[in-house]
């Protein structure tokens, strides 16, 4: 193992014992590799802060979403006599779309991709399955790949949850109706995830401003499920 | 996702899912706000530290110094986060609540698992620079180099997680990068 293999592997904290015996006494005796090793200890402590500051402007953003006043559905007396001016002024169709649900910002609000929570992806895994590689693609939002390989996962050794997972690459691609189907299969064959693809269904409805199956969804979801139940009502009260 | 939620390993957390991070963040805020108003500090002060225990925390699994959960995400967010409050308030010794008394706060060691990285000292003025010149390289040398040294990948899997087709190109791209780097701060 050269010099190099060395520091990878430390850094990787995967050095076996002997490497680090090695490791340990080139840093006493060769003063190039001791120079190299601290520019790289340096350069993992710049990117670390330099991650800190991009993990903080995440957070900061999400409590800017947080503290964003939420569309309302009801309104007072008040904004109902300011809006009625509106009405007078711009006419019914201005007032209708004024008014109206936005669909679009119901479904950017409320949807969320579902995280891989079945298939274990972890460092020193040596198996190289398909699934594994479909996951590994949908972790990392290579949707496509990841629809490929879920597709070429052999029938029999097939997971229920691969067609939950192929739905969700669907629609990381903005794919609805592929999803859609699969997702309606899940329901209708009752197996894993048929709360989560019921929520799902409902969201796809709601892009769709299909507020009729949106909430024939949302009130399966809310009678016979607890999987976002609260949500699942807070939505419908919104689609009245 | 409820069932999601309680089930949360390290190991979930460790695929550096940009969902989970933000879902974690959501799921223990209000518990964290709550914990934190006995501390009567500004509601703004005790979201900046939330957000930063957070990120000790979300760091300490990634570098791989909190390798089970030996209790809920909650108790270590309220852990680290009481270790921010009480340094805030030494920090701010004038501004704090007068019914509130100083000579209970106590030392690291009794407020967090002793094995977490509190990781408050500041750069080096090579770091700084360091990372002045890291953010002024390309994304993709930008991803592999955070990969590596952040995220304590190996070559394999920084080839099972990106586009890189094997080692070789893994192992030359990044050496590419480490150039890049090194010219620009000897140019500096």
């Amino acid at each position: 193992m050269n010099k190099q293999d060395l520091l990878y592997h430390y850094f990787s904290n995967s050095l076996t014992p002997e490497q680090e015996t090695v490791f340990q006494n080139l840093l006493k005796t060769d003063t190039e590799f001791k120079a190299q090793f601290e520019f790289e200890n340096h350069l993992k402590k710049a990117i670390k802060s330099h991650e800190n500051d991009r993990l903080k402007t995440t957070l900061q953003d999400v409590e800017r979403e947080i503290n964003m006043p939420k569309h309302h559905t009801l309104f007072n007396y008040k904004s109902f006599a300011v809006a009625a001016s509106i009405a007078l002024l711009v006419g019914w169709f201005g007032y209708n779309t004024f008014y109206s649900i936005n669909y679009n910002s119901l479904y950017d609000s409320s949807f969320s991709e579902y995280p891989n929570t079945v298939y274990t992806i972890t460092r020193s895994d040596d198996e190289n399955s398909i699934e594994r590689e479909a996951f590994v693609a949908y972790e990392t939002k290579n949707y496509q790949i990841a629809i490929e390989k879920f597709d070429a996962v052999p029938e029999n050794i097939q997971k229920n949850y691969v067609s939950f997972y192929k739905a969700q690459a669907y629609l990381g691609m903005e794919n609805k109706e592929e999803a859609k189907v699969l997702f309606e299969q899940i329901v209708n064959e009752n197996k894993s995830f048929v709360a989560e693809s019921t929520w799902y269904l409902a969201l796809i409805a709601i892009k769709k401003e299909d507020k009729e199956m949106a909430k024939i969804y949302l009130e399966s979801l809310v009678n016979n499920y607890t999987y976002n139940k609260d949500r699942a009502q807070k939505l419908l009260e919104e689609l009245k | 996702m409820q069932r999601v939620q309680e089930n949360i390993t390290i190991t979930d957390l460790k695929k550096g899912s940009d969902l989970l991070f933000r879902k974690i963040y959501e799921d223990n805020r209000g518990k964290f706000l709550n914990f934190a108003k006995k501390y009567h500090l500004p509601h703004e002060d005790i979201i900046d530290i939330y957000q930063d225990a957070y990120i000790v925390f979300y760091n300490n699994v990634m570098e791989g110094k909190i390798v089970e959960f030996t209790s809920s995400i909650s108790t270590y967010l309220f852990s680290i986060g009481k270790y921010l409050i009480f340094d805030k308030m030494k920090k701010n010794n004038k501004t704090i609540n007068p019914d509130f008394d100083l000579s209970l706060i106590r030392e690291k060691e009794e407020l967090v698992d002793p094995n977490i990285d509190m990781d408050q000292d500041s750069l080096t003025t090579e770091q700084i620079l360091l990372k002045r010149h890291f953010a002024t390289l390309g994304k993709k040398c930008q991803d592999l180099l955070t990969l590596f040294y952040y995220r304590g990948y190996s070559i394999k899997d920084i080839i099972d997680t990106t586009d890189y087709a094997s080692e070789n190109v893994v192992k030359s791209a990044k050496s590419r990068c480490m150039k890049t780097l090194k010219e620009r701060i000897n140019s500096n």
